[in-house]
């Protein structure tokens, strides 16, 4: 499996080096600076710097704008994982090149993982400067233990990756991007306590923020970022995306595999 | 050795009666086909479009799983032993898909090298062989997009030979390609076969391309064999006109007539120049010893003689005229 990985690692870095996908670079940055700058904009312009004591008890903080720019910072990182993630055997589809894939003896997982550690860069690449713009908007960047937030991260990855096993399999069979993707994403930005707490949402939408790794991604890393709370009172956020994990993963193997055969026979048959 | 035994491929499809109706149909592209490629040889799998070739190829190749049947390659299940049977086979198609364009020719083998799990000094030997088989070793650091459709496709042959395939797929691997490259190319895949050792099935719209290299040939319409034989053998089956022209010193209309009447069932027509006679002959059979017997009976001299042979490609036409009649 390693040498898939780095196979794929590697073939991404050069493509990127090569043709760097700014339009996705900067798409996924703009889209966190929109809701930084709407948040901003509706907090001291609409309601005066008010919050309603409801928000602070669901937030677990009176600190609106970090509580926004966090949201929109792993809103973003969540986003660019799902669509590195979830567009590669379509891609490979489209360019002719998904028949040669798999025509080898490799691992899907490791074709994966290379494609996920390689995306990784360029994720953490938006997650710098998001921060860097965040903090021009009043996010603090001291006494922040970055060994928990590394933490965090590294569970939404996982978390992550195998919903976008999921979401990739539905691209799959729709053979579809963009209708697919946005609609998630949209869902996302509503119910995931981006910009607002998933307690404010009604009983019969609720739901789906409970089936998101970001809704709990975004808690842990308020939690350790504005709160700066110990790694034990993370215990219940970080496991509850391991099983939101572990229950995606199984599920996004299966359809994936399934969806590969079904495109074969759907394209080539 | 490879060997499919009764392998069908069927799909359900559905078909729209009206805008709220549809039915569900089955359709099969391949059906109880038997096929088997030996080591070192090179089998033609022929037939017009939508015959089953590319599903058939498909589905050796393990991309596709056949509905029913079994598909071994040297013993291995080609379903159920899926990751072994990979590393025994490649295949390589026509056209420019198959590779990455971003990437240089090196960097494309490196890639599927590491896919077949090669690595170190083994794959970079590999790929220098490689790249100095089909002749790109001065164009290895050129990204793909910059390549001509040839160079593409002597790219497509040293990705389909990375992992040293005991057999390989070629479906019409000649697509679109100049002559002369298409001729090196030829060459090439006669050299797999007997210096490599390799079995080699071919696909391809090119008939003469497929008479020249196929030791044996499959020839399958609406996904059933209705013939298998070598090429010499297919074409003496199917086809039976032999046109013969024929020039010789001047011929008595006595003789003229006494030709017509032994040669029954063919098409003769006699032209008299100054001093020859013009001899033009449809038969269903090669009358070429017919006329050279005659000729040294008489003593009469043969100024020029030119048989034209049926070719597979007339095979083929014979074939698809009696199936559509």
């Amino acid at each position: 499996m390693w040498l898939s990985i780095s196979a794929t690692f590697w073939r991404n870095y050069l493509v990127m080096r090569r043709a760097f996908p700014w339009s996705f670079f900067l798409g996924h940055i703009l889209s966190a600076i929109y809701i930084i700058i709407f948040a901003y904009l509706t907090y001291f312009f609409v309601f005066k710097g008010d919050l309603s004591s409801s928000f602070s008890a669901y937030a677990g903080t009176n600190d609106y704008l970090s509580y926004c720019i966090l949201g929109g910072l792993l809103y973003s990182f969540s986003v660019s994982l799902l669509m590195i993630t979830s567009r590669t055997l379509i891609t490979e589809l489209r360019e002719g090149t998904l028949e040669s894939l798999l025509l080898t003896p490799s691992t899907r997982k490791g074709y994966f993982l290379g494609y996920v550690a390689q995306g990784l860069i360029r994720i953490m690449m938006e997650f710098l400067v998001i921060i860097a713009i965040g903090s021009l908007f009043g996010l603090h960047l001291q006494q922040i233990n970055w060994f928990h937030v590394l933490i965090v991260l590294a569970i939404l990855i996982l978390s992550t990756f195998s919903m976008a096993l999921v979401l990739s399999s539905f691209m799959l069979f729709f053979r579809d991007t963009y209708i697919t993707q946005n609609t998630l994403f949209v869902l996302m930005g509503l119910v995931c306590s981006i910009t607002f707490p998933s307690d404010f949402l009604p009983e019969g939408v609720r739901w789906i923020s409970h089936i998101m790794p970001l809704t709990y991604g975004v808690d842990a890393l308020r939690m350790v970022w504005i709160e700066g709370v110990a790694i034990n009172d993370l215990l219940t956020p970080l496991l509850k995306m391991v099983i939101l994990g572990l229950i995606y993963l199984p599920i996004g193997s299966y359809l994936m595999k399934r969806m590969e055969k079904y495109v074969l026979e759907k394209h080539f048959g | 050795m490879i060997e499919a035994k009764g392998i069908s491929k069927c799909y359900t499809i559905k078909k729209r009666m009206n805008f709220f109706r549809s039915e569900k149909q089955i359709v099969c592209a391949v059906k109880k086909l038997d096929l088997s490629i030996n080591e070192g040889e090179i089998v033609g799998l022929l037939g017009l479009n939508g015959a089953g070739k590319t599903t058939t190829i498909k589905m050796l190749s393990t991309l596709l799983n056949p509905t029913e049947g079994q598909i071994t390659v040297d013993g291995d299940d080609a379903v159920k032993d899926a990751m072994k049977v990979k590393k025994k086979i490649n295949m390589i198609a026509g056209g420019e898909r198959m590779l990455y364009w971003r990437l240089t020719g090196e960097e494309n083998l490196r890639y599927f090298g590491k896919l077949y799990q090669l690595s170190g000094l083994q794959l970079e030997k590999r790929i220098a062989y490689l790249l100095d088989q089909v002749g790109l070793s001065d164009s290895k650091d050129v990204p793909v997009e910059l390549y001509s459709k040839g160079m593409k496709q002597r790219l497509q042959i040293a990705r389909g030979l990375i992992n040293d395939p005991k057999y390989l797929f070629l479906d019409e691997p000649t697509l679109g390609l100049d002559a002369p490259v298409a001729k090196q190319l030829r060459g090439l895949v006669k050299d797999l076969a007997s210096q490599e050792n390799k079995g080699i099935l071919l696909t391809s719209h090119y008939l003469e391309e497929v008479e020249e290299l196929c030791d044996r040939v499959y020839i399958i319409e609406k996904g059933t064999i209705i013939l298998h034989d070598t090429p010499e053998k297919i074409i003496a089956s199917v086809v039976k006109n032999y046109h013969l022209m024929i020039e010789t010193s001047s011929l008595s209309v006595a003789l003229q007539n006494k030709i017509k009447k032994e040669l029954v069932n063919c098409t003769i027509q006699f032209t008299d120049l100054t001093d020859s006679t013009s001899i033009h002959i449809d038969a269903p059979f090669d009358p070429t010893s017919f006329f050279i017997n005659i000729c040294m009976n008489e003593a009469i001299s043969i100024l020029k003689l030119e048989l034209k042979r049926p070719r597979l490609e007339d095979a083929i036409l014979t074939l698809a005229k009696e199936k559509s009649a």
